[in-house]
């Protein structure tokens, strides 16, 4: 296995590991493949068992012969090894770079991972494009099941199958496709039973700088909307930003050409601005110096909390829209697959009680990231501590977690989940021993095979066991659309990820434990008063009877 | 009576809006001495609206066509807004409420008119005398005794009339030392740590003046403190002011302790803001929360400007600083500042807090509060005269027991099993505070209170809030009695704003009291099943 020629000095003896909220250990550390292990050989509970690829940056420094290793996780962690003998230090750093830096897919551990448990439901097939679109099918037969992308020649990150609306043919299609950026022709996000509206995606028009239009493109658009009803538009980029983007061949859609539809622009952040955010987010809660004006000078600074507004802000106007005005609406920005599945999954989370269950956000997480080419590969190769600037890292997909965890804070009944769901979601999707955040999109997954050659999270999660790590003991099943308030002093900084390492949550644990264990408590209580009840009754009966004759 | 005068109008048909999210109530409104009421009249909910006019902190009035728009201001930061038909009205009423709620006398305040069908006058008076804490002092120790040297409020106007200071000293050396500390009050005790045999003592500053004066007395005290402690303790002298506000003190007849005179005593200097810019602070950071169309960035900024977090946080570092010692080694401590009746109280109090299982119940914190700030002489009256809103220019407002409370919820935030009380404690004793029905917050010393005979003449808020129905808001479902101590995190990042009392009344109705209304109703039926009382508070059940 090329692995032994990465790993220089595979163990070193009297190693001291630091990290938070345990006590200094020292052990033998030894570099496999895919972990960074440490074991004191005293007690099992005194190990650490780290992924490669949840490094995100390492530094070392020496003093005398003894090396110092700070190895910087993508979850934000921090801990340091302490390394006698400088030859040792250095081949284990070096070895450490190059194995959390594998440029190979089919070398990462998802594809040499084999659990040990027993796999229930395989959670590649827990959730097929077919089974979601009966929910949709069951209410209205205006929308079909199109196969035009089998094959991912009309749109490279789209699936094989699409929703798209009855009237419009696949060869349609493929002509709107060729108008429409990366492929992404108008499709179906979301299904409003209430009144029949939709949400619809897509990349943005290829108009250019001389208004080109597509007819199809227009038809495919009205098609969705009832006679005499209007749509909106959302571009989640402002207009200077979309009047510029005609210059490189993109653009938007011209009112003349789609007269039932109003656009409304929106401004949210993308790409390296968001990567820039966190790593000053991630700076700022790190900070040692006990300021309070520096601290929040630094939390304004980071402008995080800034872009949870403003996607939290589009997406309850897109709820709105539809769920008030009772109007369809298309989402789009420049490629289709950041800040627009950033604010057509919130929508889903604020108007549908489904997907506030766990199974249902789970399916959403498949149909509206996986499936929906959310580029995960490139968005996140590395965290808030990688000193090299490359284009494509952007925390898009946890701005959504804190986005849904800042709806789940302001209604803690209405979610099945708890934090520790999003938590975890964060994790994989940077991570993971599972495949299922592999690859930036479907087609790229059916080429590694991925379905069959690694696990699937959702077969991991989906136990009883695990699931109830992650369920909400309050939840109470709410059936209403859910408007969170976006005002800057709801918002709050996301503690459970941020400070995480920083404060131990012993105590919050401790509350968290009891409440579930009252619940638990009650529950039984309540069966037995019922028992009773019901012996009662039939006491009562039978004494009834016994008076009757 | 003399408020007729004051009331210009009888009544008067209005339509109160109450916030974003409440209907607002149609009816008929009626200025009384001591409230504003609005009946809905017959056909809609008997339900009668009362607000107590004490609780006005502003009012603006406006005229348009026939009828007026008061806009109320209150000091639990609520803001009110009627709709009054005829503009005479409007005026009258507005005039009415301005004169009625400025009222300085004490003794035609509301307190001395309430009489609850269900308490007793006189009840509670008596929970919390300086004789039972000291009772719990001397089971640990001889080396304390009561004094009741102030028995005339003669030494120190602003004292309770029992001190709890070292067995070794005679009274006379303590009132020699209270001609030597400002205001009278020379060192008293504040709290015995048992563990280590150390004590926590409050005074005010000594008056050395330019030429470093010194009291043999005051001296003598001091030593016989650390003579009464474990043996080899050492004392710590913690200052809440600047080395340099210290210094400039002595110009105006006070100063500090000078490490020559008072052998075996370090000081500390902690900085703790006082006053008016704590009380401007205060008028910032409500101003700040008021806005909910603002930016992200505009927010923050704000917080960070009115500083409301950073004064939290100095002053939990400093209660904790108070306390490093007597746990890690055993050390005296002496907390003062100027006076010796604001950020001192804030420090002993909150040291307490930290320390003593006992005061995280919900008797023990009611005693600490009636012993550390009511009856060691926080000028409540003075402090509490107006809230936020005002626009009369604060002269002795501070919100120092707000922020006392809110260091509470910082701690009850990190320690959320360890206190008895819960959130709706906290923010009844600030309703309370600065408009209550009750006497306990009245006046500004032990002194005022007789001599405005509020212990018989009104009822005790603690009666008040220790009825069964009351105390369902007020406790921590999850309390869990936590026997150690609770060192808060005081790092910005782990101090929050308290949104409960801050965005009480602004944000939508707050989901997660849904939650924890959820919580109360199962650990009710739970009790409800198990047939057993809910469990009464740590402190009762003690030998």
């Amino acid at each position: 296995m090329e692995f032994a020629e990465l790993i220089k000095t595979p163990r070193v003896d009297n190693v001291v590991l630091h990290r938070p909220f345990y006590p200094a250990v020292e052990g033998t550390l030894c570099l496999t493949g895919h972990h960074l292990i440490l074991s004191s050989r005293q007690d099992n509970t005194e190990e650490l068992w780290l992924l490669h690829s949840n490094i995100d940056a390492i530094d070392k420094r020496f003093v005398g012969p003894l090396g110092t290793i700070i190895i910087k996780c993508k979850d934000f962690r921090i801990i340091q090894l302490d390394i006698p003998g400088m030859e040792e230090c250095l081949n284990i750093a070096s070895s450490i770079e190059a194995l959390s830096t594998l440029d190979s897919i089919t070398l990462m551990y998802p594809f040499f991972y084999r659990p040990m448990f027993e796999v229930i439901e395989d959670g590649w097939h827990s959730f097929l494009p077919e089974q979601e679109f009966e929910l949709c099918s069951s209410a209205t037969s205006e929308w079909r099941l199109s196969y035009v992308n089998k094959e991912f020649a009309v749109c490279s990150s789209y699936p094989p199958i699409v929703i798209v609306p009855k009237v419009i043919d696949d060869e349609a299609l493929r002509k709107v496709a060729m108008f429409r950026h990366g492929g992404r022709f108008p499709v179906l996000s979301y299904y409003h039973k209430k009144n029949g509206m939709v949400i619809m995606r897509s990349g943005q028009p290829l108009t250019g700088t001389n208004g080109r239009r597509c007819k199809e493109d227009e038809k495919l658009i009205n098609a969705t909307l009832r006679a005499g009803k209007r749509g909106y538009i959302v571009d989640t980029r402002p207009l200077n930003v979309a009047q510029q983007a005609r210059a490189k061949g993109g653009g938007f859609e011209q009112e003349a050409h789609y007269p039932q539809w109003r656009r409304i622009h929106k401004s949210i952040e993308r790409y390296h601005i968001l990567q820039e955010s966190l790593i000053k987010l991630v700076e700022a809660c790190n900070d040692q110096t006990h300021n309070m004006d520096r601290w929040l000078s630094k939390l304004e600074a980071s402008n995080w909390l800034t872009h949870i507004k403003e996607i939290l802000t589009t997406a309850c106007l897109a709820a709105q829209c539809l769920d008030r005005e009772g109007a369809s609406i298309l989402i789009h920005g420049t490629e289709g697959t950041d800040s627009t599945l950033q604010v057509t999954s919130l929508a889903q989370i604020i108007l549908e009680p489904r997907s506030r269950t766990i199974r249902g956000f789970e399916a959403l997480i498949e149909r509206e990231w996986l499936q929906a080419g959310h580029p995960f590969q490139q968005r996140c190769a590395q965290s808030a501590y990688c000193n090299s600037r490359q284009k494509w890292e952007s925390p898009v997909f946890l701005l959504f977690l804190d986005c849904v965890w800042q709806i789940l804070r302001q209604f803690p009944c209405s979610f099945e989940f708890n934090e520790n769901f999003l938590i975890m979601l964060f994790e994989h999707a940077y991570a993971s021993q599972f495949g299922t955040f592999l690859g930036n999109n479907e087609s790229e997954r059916c080429k590694l095979k991925l379905q069959q050659k690694t696990m699937s999270l959702w077969s991991w999660v989906n136990r009883p066991s695990e699931l109830s790590k992650f369920t909400n003991p309050l939840f109470e099943a709410n059936n209403l659309v859910i408007w969170p308030s976006v005002a800057p002093q709801s918002l709050q900084l996301w503690e459970g990820i941020f400070l995480r390492w920083n404060r131990s949550s012993k105590y919050l644990d401790e509350a968290y434990e009891e409440m579930v264990n009252i619940i638990e408590y009650n529950k039984e209580l309540q069966a037995k008063v019922n028992i009773l009840r019901r012996q009662l009754a039939e006491l009562e009966t039978e004494d009834g009877m016994q008076e009757s004759p | 009576m003399e408020f007729s005068e004051l009331i210009r109008t009888g009544q008067a048909q209005a339509e109160l809006l109450r916030g974003p999210e409440v209907p607002p109530l149609r009816g008929t409104l009626c200025v009384t001495g001591h409230h504003l009421l609005l009946s809905p009249g017959a056909q809609a909910t008997p339900d009668l609206w009362l607000l107590l006019l004490r609780s006005v902190d502003s009012i603006e009035k406006r005229v348009a066509g026939d009828s007026g728009t008061i806009t109320l201001r209150c000091k639990d930061l609520r803001v009110l807004q009627l709709d009054i038909e005829g503009v005479e009205a409007t005026m009258d009423i507005a005039r009415s409420i301005e004169a009625l709620s400025s009222l300085e006398s004490v003794i035609t305040s509301f307190p001395f008119f309430y009489r609850p069908k269900s308490l007793r006058l006189g009840d509670a008076w008596h929970c919390h005398p300086p004789e039972s804490y000291y009772k719990r002092v001397a089971r640990e120790t001889n080396a304390w005794r009561l004094s009741e040297a102030n028995e005339d409020f003669n030494l120190c106007p602003s004292y309770p009339r029992a001190v709890i200071v070292p067995r070794a000293v005679n009274d006379d050396v303590l009132a020699r030392s209270a001609r030597f500390r400002q205001g009278g009050r020379f060192p008293v005790l504040s709290y015995y740590h048992a563990p280590s045999g150390t004590a926590l003592l409050r005074s005010s500053q000594p008056l050395t003046g330019p030429q470093k004066r010194r009291c043999a007395e005051d001296e003598e005290l001091l030593r016989a403190v650390l003579a009464g402690a474990r043996p080899g303790a050492r004392g710590f002298i913690v200052d809440t002011r600047s080395v340099q506000a210290a210094k400039q003190a002595r110009m105006t007849g006070g100063g500090t302790e000078s490490k020559a005179a008072y052998l075996g005593w370090k000081r500390l200097h902690r900085p703790l803001e006082r006053g008016r810019p704590l009380q401007e602070s205060f008028v910032r950071l409500v101003e700040a929360c008021g806005d909910l169309e603002q930016s992200m960035d505009r927010w923050l900024s704000r917080l960070e400007g009115c500083r409301w977090l950073s004064h939290v946080k100095e002053t939990l570092s400093t209660a904790c600083l108070a306390q490093m010692q007597p746990s890690n080694g055993g050390a005296c401590i002496l907390v003062h500042g100027t006076e010796g009746t604001d950020s001192t109280l804030l420090v002993t109090s909150l040291a307490q807090i930290i320390l003593d299982p006992l005061s995280r119940t919900m008797a023990g914190f009611q005693e600490l509060i009636e012993r550390e700030w009511i009856q060691a002489g926080h000028p409540f009256q003075l402090r509490c005269a107006h809230s936020a809103f005002s626009h009369t220019r604060p002269k002795h407002e501070a919100p120092t027991f707000l922020l006392f409370l809110d260091c509470v919820w910082q701690l009850s935030r990190q320690f959320p099993l360890s206190l008895e009380f819960g959130e709706g404690m906290l923010l009844a004793l600030f309703d309370h505070a600065y408009a209550s029905p009750f006497g306990t917050f009245l006046c500004n010393s032990e002194k005022e209170r007789c001599l405005c005979e509020v212990r018989t003449r009104t009822h005790s808020l603690w009666s008040g809030l220790n009825q069964p129905k009351e105390q369902r808001k007020l406790r921590n479902p999850l309390y869990v009695p936590n026997p150690s101590a609770i060192w808060p995190s005081v790092e910005p990042q782990s101090l929050r704003l308290w949104q409960g009392l801050f965005l009480r009344w602004t944000r939508p109705p707050e989901p997660s009291e849904v939650a924890w209304e959820k919580v109360w109703q199962i650990v009710t039926d739970q009790e409800k099943a198990e047939g057993s009382p809910p469990t009464v508070s740590a402190s009762e059940s003690q030998p």
